[in-house]
């Protein structure tokens, strides 16, 4: 059998931070959407299906077939839609008969044996699930599908938990200072062999487990709260680190920290606040940078979502980041601030517009175009120093991403000289 | 002075709090006119507002005097409202 992991066309809902990634690409725990899909086979030999765009870095980044038709051959299919949140995968039986999976109104996968997948001779998994019509039945099965990018936050506290569980890792291996304590139950702790705990820090696992992962440093006057996890050469260079917290790998985090999903290889190293909020990789937040998550009022929060503000139904919803963007020290982000790739976000004093395009700088209260050629010689610098290198592939992309916001971009220009940015 | 040239002295004079007569077509942005990073920046923004055109910001950042801003704008004012 082959697993089949699958974009659907909903990925607009988690623009920008699907601007450079696969929406199985994201982050919800400890892991990726698609690596805790893997996990209903690991076993099984794995493909992927996504965006045509993307294929060249998806190649680069994944030890698989990406976009390949041939991998709807040859083999029984377990299709799985990316967008599923694998909690338990006993959630998903890998055997059974051919059906079409469904979640509510969204097709989450489905299971095809080979003569059937040959037979319909489909080039993608929509394709196939569309073949299959009438002839496969569909059944209903309970689940989490995530479909806007702030059901990622809402969702991310349960998906460390059941991160933790699968994992199946406890205990303190790596160093940890005498000075240093564990508030709670010491088995839901995991504190990996090259990590690094120094004196002053509270791990407190009474609201849910802690995974300090391999190379990770905590600093002296850390508190962790779980449930929490810290990727893999992760440095905590103090602060708050309140519940609900996913940091990937080599990030380097201070201040207060709430709720919030750090992708991996981003900077929020000074004091502020960051919370409910997604930062994608390459990120640098400045000094005392700060996000609302919540409203004076207590209504819920609006984000601007393909162009048009759209109600969240939900109180708490901080910032979205997307990759390589960088703000300025004193930047004050508002509740549902939506800040775009390869952007530079000066402070004004006052709080940010909701919806910053990609590829702008954002200065007293006018949008720019940024210099692109020197923006990338920026960021392959800023790789560099974190001893990776932007790819010819990852470039193009960045490249295509640019044109494919150049319309959104241009209206906020042409509007914020006009009138300044919108609300 | 050409219309441009002019347009171009006043914006840069406003933008950067010299006196118009201090903006000469040999004054360096940066090193006569004290222009910083981000206030390079704005010029090119408000260059673009002024002459409504869209400049490639790395080339138009990499212009150093008023007088090759002056050449540059007309450039592209005949490239982009020919």
């Amino acid at each position: 059998m082959r697993l089949i992991i699958y974009e659907d066309e909903t990925f607009d809902n988690f623009s920008p931070l699907t601007l450079l990634r696969a929406t199985f690409e994201l982050r919800c725990g400890a892991t990726t959407l698609a690596e805790k899909l893997q996990r209903i086979a690991p076993w099984a030999p794995v493909a992927y299906f996504a965006r045509e765009a993307l294929a060249p870095v998806l190649r680069e980044r994944l030890d698989a077939p990406v976009n390949d038709p041939a991998s709807l051959r040859g083999d029984d299919l377990l299709l799985v839609n990316g967008r599923l949140l694998l909690l338990d995968a006993a959630q998903f039986p890998v055997g059974g008969p051919d059906e079409v999976l469904a979640c509510g109104g969204t097709v989450i996968g489905a299971r095809v044996s080979q003569a059937v997948a040959e037979a319909a001779a489909a080039d993608a998994p929509a394709e196939l699930i569309a073949a299959l019509g009438a002839a496969v039945p569909t059944r209903q099965v309970t689940g989490t599908v995530v479909s806007y990018m702030w059901e990622l936050i809402h969702h991310n506290p349960v998906a460390i938990v059941a991160d933790f569980k699968a994992a199946g890792h406890a205990g303190i291996v790596g160093t940890f200072s005498d000075h240093a304590t564990v508030w709670g139950s010491k088995e839901q702790v995991y504190v990996a062999p090259t990590a690094e705990v120094h004196p002053f820090v509270c791990i407190d696992t009474k609201g849910g487990p802690v995974t300090i992962d391999e190379g990770v440093v905590i600093h002296p006057h850390t508190r962790i709260e779980g449930p929490c996890y810290i990727g893999r050469g992760t440095i905590i260079v103090g602060g708050k680190i309140r519940e609900g917290c996913s940091f990937g790998p080599v990030c380097r985090v201070g201040g207060e920290v709430e709720e919030s999903i750090i992708h991996g290889y981003s900077n929020k190293y000074h004091d502020g606040f960051l919370g409910h909020a997604y930062v994608c990789e390459w990120v640098n937040l400045g000094a005392l940078t700060t996000n609302s998550d919540l409203k004076n009022d207590y209504s819920t929060v609006d984000v601007y979502l393909k162009g048009e503000l759209t109600d969240t139904g939900d109180t708490k919803v901080g910032c979205f980041i997307g990759d390589h963007t960088k703000t300025s020290i004193g930047t004050i982000l508002n509740t549902g601030t939506v800040v775009g790739v390869m952007c530079n976000v000066m402070a004004t004093g006052s709080v940010s517009p909701k919806f910053i395009p990609s590829f702008v700088t954002f200065l007293n209260g006018k949008f720019i175009n940024i210099a692109f050629r020197a923006t990338m010689a920026t960021a392959r610098t800023a790789m560099s120093r974190r001893k990776r290198t932007l790819s010819d592939a990852e470039a193009a992309l960045l490249d295509a991403a640019r044109a494919l916001t150049k319309p959104e971009r241009d209206k906020c220009i042409r509007r914020s000289r006009d009138h300044g940015p919108a609300d | 002075m050409s219309d441009v040239a002019e347009r171009v002295r006043k914006v840069t004079a406003r933008l950067l709090k010299v006196k118009p007569d201090d903006v000469k077509p040999s004054s360096h942005f940066v090193r006569d006119l004290g222009a910083e990073s981000i206030q390079s920046i704005e010029l090119v923004a408000a260059f673009e507002e002024e002459f409504d055109i869209e400049m490639d910001q790395d080339e138009a950042l990499a212009v150093q005097t008023v007088g090759d801003a002056v050449t540059f704008i007309e450039k592209v004012i005949a490239e982009q409202h020919a």
